[in-house]
């Protein structure tokens, strides 16, 4: 570097010794800035692999969160009829009819691929996280996709291939109905798995801002207990995705 | 800057965590093919003085039809209980292995008693986490249709799992020519029940609801063979012409209640006149004229606030949707794709306006956001789908649809899935209004 200053021209070396000092006093204020700063957040940052999703036909509101009704309801009203026969709105008759099954199941749509990675760019954005290194895929390409470490460091084989095993659990006892499936909703659980695969404490890390899709999710972990096995005991993380957004 | 930062933050704390062990291993999911929870309804205990077999019996299978109506819950057969079949209280506690080792999601115990009155009282289990999510009470005379309860029961059991109440208590009123004239019937929202409300064997169209569900407007050509509007009602409201004492040769086409019940949007035509969009009050006075182009204005929406209507008019060579203030101000147009857009219906949540639009020689439902920027098709067919109507939680809309060749009422969800034909028999079935929740 020495060298390369010496052939500068009296002009750019007086500029180069102005870059240099201003670089050295904002690398002493950055350092100085981190070895005071109290606490920083812990930031966890999950691998993405691109996840096929379905584009949305159409996105209803996200249901405003009804408070819950325990009390008691008033009883349904039965009004008598005021009205001449043909001016009248007539009352249901104490005749309930079988319900006319469906005759024309929707024909199932073709989900259209999209990459995912601009979704947990956003989300990582609001958490204020860094965009993790890609994971390595596993030579026997065992690996969940997905699936990663919070430090972007690549899985090792046996727990890509338990994450692969877990997520395919979970997606079996998770039930979402069509209409969380049109909105666009993610909820992030931390969940401590046990060495024999059982569900220990878990919390909702990031809500959806749905508190039943929340509520969804963490009943869908309590149903897929005990999971597999994993390689040992962990902290895991599993970001929820209703799909169609 | 903040990002620059959070980079530089995160670049350091990813060696920190690793340090101290706190690496995490994350996987992101994707629902599966599950979309509906799984109930497993017990027969809830009978507590009449004289306890009758089959009622508690047809309680329950009267509920489980409306709970699998909601296409968010599908029923388990007894026959795979380990528990017991039938509640041996409302407080009875319930062993959630039982119900989780047969795969239920929900366990839904009760009881109810049929003496001087009809009462259920029931509590609805999340068996995973082995919680109570619901307890609710119900009465109501015993002369009345049980059903009532069974699908108010079956209403906020959906609700406990989704946060979005069902519409199986719900009503749609619709119009039928089965008996050879177009006469207004009303249903329930799966279909069933179907009464007639009109029978004056003339022409009887556009039925559209109070919002308190007491009472339906109507188009009818039973006076002077000219349309005129009516009510009809359940004892609240007065029935009969709706703007009796007005013009006597005025045309009335259409008319919607607003959302608050205050008023109504109607559709009238002077003798030789086009047709225009007015606000009335619900007593009939107070006309108020909002539009006065010479092109045909008809099909009023309101708005879920009544602050604007979304309507229809050909001023622009071509019948399109066009949106303006409640007062009639700050009129705009809506759509512009297609040279047939017909019949708004604005969204509860009013964030979508529905809307019939020809493609090909035949109509589809469209949904398009009030400002016009996106504009999609819900359900599209070969042949024509019409008049769509919202039901009262957003989550599904009914409309009439020529698919089997006459019309009939058909119901979709707002993701296009789950369509089911709700009416059928002779005459075509078209028109359909879905009214509001029950009170």
């Amino acid at each position: 570097m020495a060298q390369v200053a010496l052939d500068l021209d009296p002009d750019d070396r007086r500029r180069f010794r102005r870059v240099l000092a201003f670089s050295a006093v904002l690398h002493v204020l950055l350092f100085a800035a981190l070895a005071f700063v109290p606490s920083l957040p812990r930031v966890s940052s999950p691998a993405a692999i691109a996840v096929n999703l379905v584009a949305a036909p159409a996105r209803p509101a996200a249901s405003a969160p009804a408070a819950a009704a325990p009390a008691r309801p008033k009883p349904p009203k039965d009004a008598p009829v005021v009205l001449p026969k043909e001016a009248s709105l007539p009352e249901p008759k104490p005749k309930p009819e079988a319900k006319p099954k469906p005759v024309e199941p929707p024909a199932p749509e073709v989900p259209a691929e999209r990459e995912y990675s601009d979704v947990l760019a956003s989300l990582r954005d609001e958490l204020g996280e860094q965009e993790p290194a890609p994971a390595a895929a596993p030579a026997d390409a065992g690996a969940a996709p997905g699936a990663g470490s919070s430090s972007g460091v690549p899985l090792s084989p046996e727990l890509a291939a338990w994450l692969r095993d877990a997520k395919i659990h979970i997606r079996r006892s998770w039930v979402v109905p069509p209409g969380f499936r049109a909105q666009a909703l993610t909820a992030i659980v931390d969940v401590e798995v046990g060495a024999g695969g059982a569900v220990g404490d878990k919390r909702i890390k990031r809500s959806s801002g749905n508190p039943w899709y929340d509520e969804g999710v963490l009943r869908s972990i309590e149903k897929a207990s005990p999971l597999p096995p994993p390689p040992e005991a962990m902290q895991v993380e599993f970001i929820m995705v209703s799909d169609e957004f | 800057m903040r990002r620059t930062f959070a980079l530089l933050c995160g670049l350091l704390l990813c060696g920190v965590g690793r340090a101290a062990g706190e690496e995490r291993a994350a996987v992101v999911i994707t629902p599966g093919a599950a979309q509906t929870f799984q109930a497993a309804l017990q027969t809830f205990a009978d507590r009449s003085l004289a306890p009758h077999p089959e009622r508690a019996k047809r309680f329950r299978e009267e509920l489980g039809r409306a709970l699998e109506f909601s296409g968010v819950f599908s029923v388990l057969s007894q026959k795979a209980f380990l528990g017991p079949e039938t509640s041996s209280s409302v407080e009875a506690e319930a062993l959630c292995s039982d119900w989780t080792q047969i795969g239920a999601d929900a366990l839904v115990q009760g009881e109810l008693s049929a003496d001087a009155e009809l009462r259920v009282e029931f509590r609805v289990w999340d068996t995973a986490r082995c919680t109570v999510l619901e307890r609710k009470r119900y009465r109501q005379p015993t002369s009345a249709d049980a059903a009532i309860v069974s699908k108010r029961v079956a209403d906020d059991i959906v609700a406990a799992f989704t946060g979005v109440r069902g519409v199986a208590a719900t009503e749609l009123a619709f119009v039928s020519n089965r008996s050879g004239n177009p006469e207004v019937y009303v249903m329930w929202a799966d279909g069933s029940n179907q009464r007639a409300a009109t029978s004056n064997r003339s022409i009887n169209n556009f039925p559209a609801w109070s919002p308190d569900g007491g009472a339906v407007v109507y188009t009818s050509y039973r006076v002077e063979g000219r349309p005129l509007l009516f009510l009809s009602s359940r004892g609240r409201g007065r029935p009969g012409r709706l703007l009796a004492g007005q013009d006597g040769q005025r045309s009335e086409y259409r008319g919607v209640f607003s959302p608050q019940g205050d008023r109504l949007a109607v559709v009238l035509s002077e003798p030789g006149g086009a047709a225009d969009v007015y606000t009335v009050q619900a007593n009939g006075r107070g006309l108020a004229r909002l539009t006065r182009d010479p092109s045909i204005d008809i099909a009023p929406a309101w708005s879920p606030d009544g602050r604007q209507l979304a309507f229809v008019s050909d001023r622009s060579g071509s019948p399109q949707v066009y949106v303006m203030d409640a007062d009639g101000a700050n009129l705009r147009r809506l759509t512009f794709q297609g040279s047939y857009n017909s019949h708004p219906a604005w969204s509860p949540d009013g964030r979508w306006i529905a809307y019939e639009s020809r493609v090909g020689g035949q109509f589809d439902i469209w949904l398009i956001d009030p400002e016009g920027v996106t504009n999609l098709p819900l359900v599209e067919h070969p042949r024509s789908d019409e008049s769509p109507s919202w039901a009262p939680n957003g989550r599904q809309l009914a409309f009439s649809s020529s698919r089997r060749g006459r019309f009939d009422v058909y119901v979709v969800d707002v993701t296009g899935e789950n369509l089911r034909r709700i009416t059928q028999g002779i005459g075509d079935s078209t028109s359909p209004a879905w009214g509001p929740f029950p009170r």
